[in-house]
């Protein structure tokens, strides 16, 4: 079948446009953060690493780095298990009240972050737990666990009832075929899941900024308190360290599970 | 004897012991009763949010005393009527709205196409390449995006600096409504062509063929085809995007520079810079109800139908 040129080209135009608008801001970062010169200009001072020495010496912002670090890992070790036992259970068993249990876990997402943010906030705060690191780690999970959750529930296609009642006639006791049967069958959705609940807790700006004070600044908020003053390339070398991470994760996804499984419908 | 117990891995005996604990702690009889054990540390999780509305409704009822800077210990509706009264309110509230709708509308606009090629195309490489540029952004956060906008659109920006080469005196770019816009659809893109994308691979490409076989050109096969079948990941991309714009804080913060606030930034003003608790909640929990609302609406008006979108939202 091939398309008419009227077609392909009007497509194409609102295709480029978006590409360029999605992208604009990536390449910048990533070109700025060379720039040799003490400003970012357009065209560059030429090119240097020197930044990114800077940003090696720069122990706040290298402490900030290690606490969405951390952050991130506390969110992603409480919902592997969490979003995925809650998974498997929406997609294998009949669940009396699914349609409400679903809308029920779908808050995070029908809620304003804004206001989960300030909730969790009044919270954390009733009981005296602002300025730690693990109620960030916490509600960056709550926020994001439906991502969780949906990833395993999409894989559990795989999910052959058949497969666990063959292993129980095999004499498989539940735990194991729990371990060596229905676990391996969403395995897909369990990483995809984390890793979308790692990169986007590493990178959540808002709920950090809520519940973060002066002494426990994550990264996003670091950059935010700085952008406010004035723009220097530093701030373009520590972006690039989150270029690396999407990156990183892009690849990862992809070579674990491909990007093709968020085209499928369902 | 020691033979066949040496022949037993090591493994298979602590299975089998976290076999029985398991069953000491969950008998057999129990096993109608596992699904809901399995959900209940989700339910927990989420259940801080619910506590936190709790706290946001508690809090909302109480004014704050200005002399002493603490919070009534009695319940008024004060700071509703505030709220409703006060023209500073209306201005944020109704700037965030109209920006969440035209942000939706270029948003789908834009989206669309790009999710039909990304679908359509036949070329794995190409799929690719939209796919990582899609997720890059997404990946990425809101901040620094919004960092790379304003390296590209500053009055000493790129942009400004390239005109300045062809001798136009440099322009306010930033700081300004359409520059929150163009950024919160930037911000949006992605999300929406996700929720687009499985749609639209669920429309079968031998219909456009057919129609075309009959004589309908590409305008009117999209028109009479592809747009009504797309129209449940058309409105769940709608849902997400105009709730999702209109609650934003990051973008109109950086990119408005405190002059285009949204309803997000007033709520934050009002913690943060006022310390007025008691009406940055009241604040908070309007907003919750007016999207939750708008989600019960097109629920409503769409059938629930759009819920199973809403959950492929990635």
């Amino acid at each position: 079948m091939t398309d008419s040129l009227g077609k392909t080209v009007v497509l194409w135009l609102f295709v480029a446009a978006a590409l360029i608008t999605l992208s604009a801001p990536t390449i910048v970062v990533l070109g700025a953060s060379f720039t040799a010169g003490n400003i970012i200009t357009f065209p560059p001072d030429g090119l240097s690493l020197k930044w990114y020495g800077a940003i090696a010496q720069a122990s706040d912002l290298r402490q900030a780095f290690v606490r969405s670090l951390i952050v991130a890992t506390i969110c992603t070790v409480i919902a592997i298990p969490v979003g995925t036992l809650a998974g498997i259970a929406l997609a294998k068993y009949r669940v009396r009240f699914a349609r409400s249990i679903q809308v029920y876990l779908l808050l995070p997402f029908t809620i304003p972050l804004i206001g989960s943010g300030i909730g969790m906030m009044l919270v954390f705060g009733e009981m005296g737990a602002l300025g730690r690191l693990w109620p960030v780690g916490i509600a960056c999970c709550v926020i994001n666990l439906p991502f969780m959750i949906w990833a395993v529930t999409a894989s559990a296609s795989n999910l052959s009832p058949d497969l666990e009642l063959a292993a129980a006639n095999c004499g498989a006791p539940p735990l194991q075929r729990f371990l060596y049967i229905t676990l391996p069958a969403v395995l897909p959705g369990v990483i995809t899941g984390s890793l979308l609940m790692f990169i986007l807790a590493l990178n959540e700006f808002l709920v950090s900024l809520l519940l973060v004070d002066a002494r426990s600044v994550t990264l996003p908020v670091q950059i935010y308190n700085s952008i406010r003053s004035i723009i220097t390339p530093d701030l373009a070398a520590i972006s690039v360290v989150f270029i690396a991470c999407a990156g990183l994760a892009i690849a990862l996804l992809d070579w674990l599970v491909g990007l093709d499984i968020f085209l499928k419908s369902k | 004897m020691r033979t066949p117990r040496a022949a037993y891995p090591l493994t298979w005996r602590v299975m089998d012991g976290l076999e029985r604990v398991a069953a000491a702690l969950w008998p057999a009889r129990f096993q109608r009763g596992l699904p809901y054990l399995m959900l209940l540390p989700a339910v927990v999780l989420v259940g801080l949010l619910v506590l936190g509305l709790v706290q946001i409704g508690d809090t909302s009822l109480r004014t704050l005393d200005t002399s002493t800077f603490l919070m009534s210990e009695d319940y008024t509706l004060a700071n509703y009527r505030r709220v409703l009264t006060e023209n500073f309110f209306a201005t944020v509230a109704g700037r965030s709205l109209m920006g969440a709708v035209i942000v939706t509308a270029v948003t789908l606009l834009f989206a669309f196409p790009y999710a039909y090629v990304m679908v359509r195309t036949s070329s794995p490489a190409l799929r690719k390449v939209l796919l990582v540029a899609l997720f890059l952004p997404f990946f990425i956060g809101q901040v620094v995006r919004a960092y790379g906008w304003l390296i590209i659109l500053g009055n000493q920006g790129m942009v400004n600096e390239a005109l300045g080469l062809v001798g136009v005196s440099p322009m306010r770019l930033l700081y300004n409504y359409p520059a929150v816009l163009f950024g919160l659809v930037q911000y949006m893109l992605p999300f929406a062509v996700l929720m687009l994308a499985p749609a639209l691979t669920a429309i079968p490409a031998e219909l456009e063929a057919a129609a075309a076989s009959l004589g309908a050109g590409w305008v009117k096969t999209f028109r009479h085809v592809v747009l009504p079948l797309s129209r449940p990941g058309l409105i769940g991309a709608g849902l997400v995007v105009v709730t999702l714009s209109l609650t934003d804080f990051a973008i109109p913060a950086i990119l408005g520079g405190g002059t285009q606030d949204f309803i997000a930034n007033a709520i934050y003003d009002q913690f943060f810079r006022t310390s007025d608790q008691g009406l940055g909640a009241t604040l908070s929990l309007m907003l919750v109800a007016v999207g939750s609302i708008l989600v019960g609406v097109v629920f409503l008006l769409f059938g629930a139908g759009t819920l199973a979108m809403a959950e492929a939202r990635k």
